[in-house]
Order: structure tokens, then sequence, then C-alpha cells
């Protein structure tokens, strides 16, 4: 992996290089919240840096997008004519993603790439370039230390183009793809190899951010995997946990690795659509039966279902790690304070 | 590339704070706002989902004018002149006390004081109302009564996580309700005591400390003889520091609610100051709507009285509600289908617009800027986040046009104009006039009311279960969530809220003893009539009680015989009933 150097001053003249074949999107406050938006102007500067305030929803709709128009038809003197929407980007970069989220893109390719190739979800993965940051220093809620979601990203294991490190007035650039190596390479004269001091400083911060994390959920997280995996926590606990579900979905869908997806249809007269969203296993729609049986009708039930679908072991053989990468973003969105950490908790105690 | 709106969610009266996402076509998705007072990061279902209904293919997009038994698409000056022919004819064959106008809680602030206005100052009729007052009128003529007017906030939702008593009365304010719901864990979570107070509920989940089987219409028998209640309940009951949680959809008659707050604060206010509360409505504006003047003025009919078969109005002028949804009697319906000329002004091609003889499409509240006041008394902007459907015109804009065509200056009020005359004329609105405040995220909240007054109302009797008997519930079910259209509208609401049938709800191991199974038709008979239903089995009901949702009305009327009149907002509910069963 090659690691270059870039001055913190040059970062908005690589961005406008950029735009010359690409379309950029980075972290920007609207009314006081952050999203990522498409780049216009300068960059706000301290929502790129090593701590940063993660943005309350992933940039995973980016390639997965809460709703999106799948295909289109209208019937014209007996034809019917069918078309799909034009597509959102040409090639985008995502400056400043996160390593949790990072590694939730990664977690979804598995899903919509490797298992079956999804036609929407392949045309807006394969042209993305990702520029993640690696965090310095942890939020309130992250847990990211004990579900190989960050910190700092592994090359090995992650999907990330580029990983940002903030280095005070420089980054320390990793570049782990071609994709990488091309934005890189748009003025190689922006970059300079870096001194072994600073390889050094990247590393002593790396070790520096693993110890910042949340105590609890580190260490109770193997405890609740193996819980869930022999089927040893008592369906009471189940119960008590789903009692202080509230159906809501949000954890679903601020979760970077939630993939889960509805489909509808809409139509008047002789033109319609047929669209996608995202769905969520907290509903009670989600497993009910046109009979109108429902296999998983119990709160308990469901938020059984959900964790186990996360932590389970045997997904964890399947899909290669366990679907959290240690966001926290469930503790913000769930109002019944039953986020990942205080559910790894409480299966530990059984 | 997609656009953040910043707004708020229109499907309850919590008024959460929330993005919607746009691509400048269409709504793509949401985002709560973590900044937000009441969400603080956190929706419901409906609203993490309420972007989906706005999809729909269903909106009216054209105005539609009544030919023999068909509704046929018009231009907007046909629709306006044929609506002005008809205004216009009942105004001079009967005068202007012959038309009733109905504001919505589906509608702002704004919109709603302009009907007002329209329905003073254009129609010159008193007969103003909401679909509200089969559905939470009761509850908020109570709290008026005791404050003598306009009540402001009451409480705020965060304060809820801070409060150590917090009675909550209907399962649902928790559930269905999740900032509330939120607030209570919070509590819950730092020791506070969270009783619970439903007759349809045979479980209590964890954080409920007490569970006390008595409706809100029996409660404040229940708190008077406090030796029928625990003595830990009593105790924390009856300190300072309480919240009440309760749905106003559910409050079926103001003596209830008063006698209520009286047995929980039987000394004078300053003693023993009257709980935290928050009404809760399954309407997005109801405390809005109803302060805005949607109400009978001097003299002038509720919606009950105005469709009574004895009553003079021939003519009904409805905007932004689906009322035959919403209608607790089939006389009622039977009126409505005898009157001369309705007008709905709506969104979606409602079971009411049908009946119509002329529709007007108005925007979605996706689409209209104004204000809407939550059940804190919290009011905030909204903002539009769609571009308005072409066909599509403002309710201000149809009320102008109406006015103009009856020779009659109705002014071209913007919103920031009305507000200023809001907070002229509605004395806790004083501060709506400040556009700055109103642009800051959580809005405005009304200011808090002095101290209430003593107030006697006339109280409904409750019935006592006798032996053998079962004791039927009706419960307050005209707002059902399956029966929101906005529900109807999405693909996954819909699989949430299911339809339900014509069924009367019963406990299994009744069943059981009865030989009963799901489906299965029985005979209930109350001394005022009976009726024939299935049974639906369902273990939240408990023992010896009955549920039968209000809505399926002949079900209920049939049993029910005539229903019981709430002297104070003068309309008509069903108390509970003692009946028996018996399998045919």
């Amino acid at each position: 992996m090659e690691q270059v150097v870039l001055q913190k001053s040059n970062l908005n003249h690589w961005v406008e290089l950029m735009h010359g074949g690409f379309q950029v999107v980075a972290p920007s406050r609207v009314h006081g919240e952050i999203f990522f938006l498409p780049h216009a102007g300068q960059l706000e500067s301290d929502l790129l840096c090593g701590n940063a305030t993660l943005p309350y929803l992933p940039p995973k709709d980016i390639v997965f997008p809460q709703s999106e128009t799948l295909f289109s038809f209208t019937r014209d003197a007996g034809d019917i004519a069918f078309s799909i929407p034009e597509k959102a980007f040409e090639r985008l970069v995502i400056l400043g993603i996160r390593s949790c989220d990072t590694a939730g893109i990664h977690w979804l390719d598995n899903f919509y790439l490797n298992n079956f190739r999804d036609f929407y979800y392949h045309d807006r993965r394969d042209n993305l370039t990702l520029i993640s940051i690696a965090c310095n220093q942890p939020m309130n809620n992250c847990f990211c230390i004990c579900c190989e979601g960050g910190p700092f990203l592994n090359p090995e294991k992650a999907a990330f183009d580029i990983q940002l490190v903030d280095l005070d007035e420089h980054y320390l650039v990793e570049c782990n793809s071609e994709k990488g190596k091309e934005l890189v390479n748009l003025n190689r004269s922006l970059f300079s190899p870096p001194d072994p001091a600073m390889v050094e400083a990247r590393d002593q911060l790396e070790k520096k951010s693993h110890t910042l994390f949340l105590h609890e959920p580190t260490s109770y997280m193997s405890t609740a995997i193996r819980r869930i995996t022999s089927n040893s926590v008592p369906p009471e606990v189940w119960t008590e946990l789903g009692e202080r579900c509230f159906d809501d979905g949000g954890c679903t869908f601020v979760c970077p690795c939630c993939s889960c997806f509805g489909v509808g249809y809409s139509s008047k007269g002789e033109t319609g659509c047929h669209y996608r969203f995202w769905d969520s296993c907290d509903y009670s729609g989600f497993t009910r039966e046109v009979s109108g049986h429902n296999p998983r009708a119990e709160k308990g039930e469901r938020f059984k279902r959900r964790f186990f679908h996360k932590l389970s072991y045997q997904y964890v053989k399947r899909d290669g790690r366990i679907g959290c990468v240690g966001c926290g973003r469930c503790i913000t969105a769930c109002p019944g304070e039953v986020g990942m950490p205080a559910v790894v908790e409480r299966l530990r105690r059984g | 590339m997609v656009k953040n709106t910043p707004t708020i969610c229109s499907f309850c009266s919590n008024g959460c704070g929330m993005f919607v996402r746009s691509d400048g076509k269409e709504a793509i998705g949401c985002l709560p706002m973590t900044l937000h007072p009441v969400s603080e990061g956190r929706l419901c279902h409906r609203g993490w989902n309420r972007f989906q209904n706005l999809r729909s293919f269903n909106r009216l997009s054209l105005p539609l004018v009544r030919e023999g038994s068909n509704l046929k698409e018009v231009t907007w000056p046909e629709a306006l002149q044929k609506t002005t022919e008809k205004i216009s004819e009942l105004l001079s064959r009967y005068g202007p006390q012959s038309l009733g106008v109905i504001g919505s809680p589906w509608l702002t602030n704004e919109d709603n004081y302009r009907i007002a206005r329209f329905s003073r100052d254009i129609l010159g009729t008193n007969h103003l109302d909401g679909s509200y007052r089969f559905s939470g009128a009761a509850a908020l003529a109570a709290l008026n009564q005791l404050f003598s007017g306009s009540f402001g906030s009451l409480g705020s939702i965060p304060a809820i996580a801070q409060t150590p008593t917090i009675l909550v009365i209907g399962k649902e304010c928790c559930r269905d309700f999740s900032p509330v719901g939120s607030r209570l864990i919070k509590a819950f979570l730092h020791g506070s005591t969270v009783i619970l107070a439903d007759p349809l509920c045979t479980r209590k989940e964890h954080f409920f400390k007490y569970l006390l089987p008595h409706p809100i219409q029996s409660l404040a028998a229940a708190f008077r003889d406090k030796e029928s209640l625990p003595p830990e309940v009593s105790a924390h009951l009856f300190q300072p520091g309480l919240a009440l949680i309760f749905l106003a959809d559910q409050v079926d008659s103001a003596s209830s609610l008063v006698s209520l707050l009286q047995s929980l604060s039987p000394r004078p206010p300053t003693e023993n100051p009257l709980p935290l509360m928050i009404p809760l409505s399954r309407s997005p504006n109801l405390k809005g709507a109803w302060d805005m003047g949607i109400q009978p003025g001097e003299g002038g009919l509720t919606l009950q009285e105005m469709l009574d078969e004895e009553s003079h109005v021939k003519g009904l002028i409805l905007f932004g509600d689906d009322l035959l949804n919403h209608l607790p009697t089939s006389s009622m319906l039977e009126k409505f289908k005898n009157l001369e000329f309705v007008l709905v002004a709506d969104r979606f091609f409602t079971e009411t617009a049908r009946m119509a003889h002329c529709v007007l499409p108005i925007p979605l509240l996706a689409e209209t800027r104004g204000t809407m006041t939550n059940s804190e008394g919290r009011v905030q902007k909204l903002r539009p986040f769609l571009g308005p459907q072409k066909e599509n015109r403002p309710v201000a804009d149809i009320l102008y046009d109406l006015s103009r065509r009856l020779g009659k200056d109705f002014p071209v009020f913007s919103e920031p104009e009305v507000r200023r005359e809001i907070s002229k004329n509605i004395s806790p609105y004083t501060k709506v006039a400040s556009e700055s405040d109103l642009e800051e995220v959580g809005g405005i909240l009304l200011p808090a009311p002095t101290a209430p007054l003593p107030c006697e109302l006339p109280e409904a009797a409750e019935q006592a279960t006798e032996e053998n008997r079962y004791r039927l519930l009706v419960p307050n079910t005209l707002y059902a969530w399956n029966r929101n259209q906005m529900i109807h509208e999405s693909p996954v609401l819909r699989m949430e809220y299911p339809s339900d049938r014509p069924a009367v709800r019963m406990n299994p191991l009744d069943a059981k003893e009865l030989k009963i199974r799901m489906g299965e038709k029985v005979k209930v008979r109350s001394d005022r009539g009976e009726t024939q239903a299935p049974v639906e089995v369902d273990e939240n009901i408990p023992s010896k009680v009955l549920m039968l949702p209000s809505h399926f009305v002949e079900v209920v009327e049939s049993l029910a015989g005539k229903a019981v009149r709430d002297v104070t907002t003068r309309t008509l509910f069903f108390p509970s009933l003692s009946v028996t069963v018996e399998k045919l």
C-alpha cells in the first residue's frame, strides 16, 4: 500500500482537480446537522479531521438509496414501453467517509455483489471511489474497536480506496486500490513521500485511539456472540428487550450494514412504476405471510432475529464478519434505549 | 442530487423534527433531526416512512363536479363557478345558517384561521367545527373549561424524562407515540415510577411498575376511593411532580377528564399543581385547529348537531378531512347523503369526496407552508419539500376566489401576515408573529397557562359489571391508524396497520370456556340491543371484557342503542356496557 503526504492546505486544490472527472460529495452542515452533499465552494475542514463528528445518516444511501425507482412503464396503443431511471452519477468520490461507514459499504458489497449481482447497486458501486478518514478520537457512542469497523482500517479487510490519517498540518494518504492511485495521480506534485516520523506518528495515533473507546461493549461482544450462537439466551430476555423495541425501524435505517428492502408498485391509467425502499426486520409486516400468519408476530421474536443475524457465528462464518461496524447510530436512533451496546450488555448478564 | 429540507412530521400530534430528502422531483427518504427537542434523532415507523405516501397516484388531480351519479373532471373556473352558484342558492333560499363549515386537524394553523374567518365573515355562519368533535374535542373542551380559554402549553415532552411519577392512560400512548415512549423509558431507567391505566391489557411491559385496569372514565372514581388502589400507587400519584399522558382522541366526555384531574389534585392548585399533561392525538394539528377557532361560534352547531336528522343545515363545506371515516353513527351518514350540497377540498379521492357535489384538489401538508401546534403546545413551521402539483390550489386561494365570486372581499394574506393576525387575536399565540423564533429548530413553545379554575361538569354514570356478564368496551377508534389515508398510501405502513374486520375481541380463556373459535359468530346482548358478530381472540383483552372498536358503527349501534350525549361538547359517545355472550 502506497503512502504519501498531502498538506491540508492543498486539500481544496486536490478536490478541485477531481471535479475534472468526478462528482465529489463531502460532509456539510444543513441546519446544524451533517450530510454528505455535493461539494461546492469551500470544504468544511472541521468535518474532515480525525476527531470530526459522525454524520447521522451513513452514506450507504449513495449506493443503496432509501427509495429508488427500479423501472417505469407506459402503454401506448397496445405497446408497453419499459424504462429504467438515468444513472445517479457517472463517477463519484465520497470524501470524508468514516472508517465504520466504509466497513459498512464493504458489508453491503458482500450482500449485493457476491451472493448475486444487483444491477442497481453494482452500477453505482462500480463508479464509486471512497476516501476514508481514520478516527483519532471516538465519539461518545462509538464502539467500532470491537467490531472491526475502525478507528483505522486494515487495508486487507476493508474496501477503501484511500485512507486519510489526520496528522495536524498534513494528511497521510494511504492508497489501497487503482481507483485511489488514479486520484493521487491527478497531480503527483501535490503529494510528497512521508518521512519516517510521520509514519511513526500515524502508528502512535492508531495505538492511542484504541484506548479511547467505550469499555463495556468492547469486552462483552464476544460473550454476546457466544450466547446467541449457542442459543443460550433465555426467551424472557428477548421478551424484555422486545418490550423496549418500538418497531420504528430507525436502527436498521441508520445502520451502515442493514441491507433489507421491500418492493412497491404504483400505477395509474397507462403508466406506473416499480420501486424499492428500505425495509426493516423490526416491522411486523416484514415477515407476515399472505394468509395473515406471522412467524415472528411477537416483538421479542423479531428482536431476537435481528440480533441473531447481526451477531450469530453462522453469519460470521458465511460473511466474514459480524453485521455491525460499531458506529453507535442505533444508540441515537432507538427510542427504547436498546441499541447494540445495551443489548450486548444485557445478553452478557443472561 | 439530494436536497434535505428541515420540516416537521405530520402524522400525529408530536410534531417531530425531520429532514425530508428529495431529488428535486419526489421525496426519497426521511431522517429525524438529532437537534430537535421532540425527536432527538428518533422517529416512529410512520415518521421514518413518511416520504412513501407522497408517491401515490391516488392524488386528486383535477376539480370534480357531480353530474347525476358521476363526478366529472372540470376546470378550476367551472368548479368554482358551480360551487359559488350552489352556495349562493343555499344562502338566498335558507340563509347563512343553512351552511356548515368543517376545518381540519390535517391543515395548518393559518389555513384553519382563514377557514374560520371565511365562515364567519364571508358566509356569515356560526356552524363551524372539525371532525375531531368525535375524537379529541372532549379533552380540549375540558381543558378549556379548566383554564377558562385557550391553554397554551401544559408541559413539554422532554420534561417527561425528569418526572418522578408518570401516569400513562392507554398503552398506545407509549407504543404509538415514540417520542413520549422514549421519555418514559428514560424516566424508568432513571428510577421514575411509571403507572399504566388500561382496561385492555393483560401483560404490562417491564417498565410499567403498576397496571390499573381502568379506562379514563372510571379512573377518577378509583382515585377517590383510595382503598381500591394499591397503597404504593396512591403514595406516588398524589404527590407533586406527576406527568399525565393520555390520548385526547380517546376521551369521550369532558367530565371524565375534569373529574380525573380533580381527583388527582383535590387541594387548591397552588398546593398541588395540576400534572404535566400531554394530550396526544392521531391527527397532527388537533390543538392548532381548535385554537384557531374551528369550533362553533355563538349559537352555532357542533358537527354532531349539523348532522342531526332535525338539523336545518343543507350544505357542508369540508376542508382537508375524510369526514365519513370519522362519523360515529349511521344516522349522520344518512343526513350527510341527503345534504343538498357538499363541497370537499382534499388531497385524495376519499369516500367523502366520492359523495360530494364538488371536489377541489388541495396540496398535501408536504407541499404547504404554514405552522402546526403539537400536543405540547409547540408551534412549528412546515416547510414544503415538494413543488406544487399542477392542478392543486392552496386553501387560501380557494377561499379568496370563492369570496370574490360571492361578491365579498377576503384579504389575500401571506402566511406571516396571517400569523401576525393570529398573534393579535389568539392570546397564547402572541409570539408566533416572530418569524425568527419560528425559524429556530423546535419553533415556539406556547406559554403555560395560569392556575386552573374550579370546574364542575356533569358526569356520565359508569355501570357496574354483574356476575357472568361481560364488560363491553367501545374505545374511540375513529382516528385509528388503519383508517388514515396517508397510511393507506404507503406500502410499508399499510402492512403495519392492516385493516380490521367487524368483530368483538375476546380473551382466549373466555373463548375456550364458551367453546368459541376464532371467526365464529356470537350473539352479544345488552340492555339496549343485541347483535351478532364474529369473535376475534386476542390475548391482550382481559377476561370478562369484550372490545368493539367504535368505527364499526353499525355493530356498535345495534348493541349499544342510542349513544350518550356529552353536555359540554354536545356530542355523542358509547359508554362501556354490561353484556352477555352466547355462542350461535
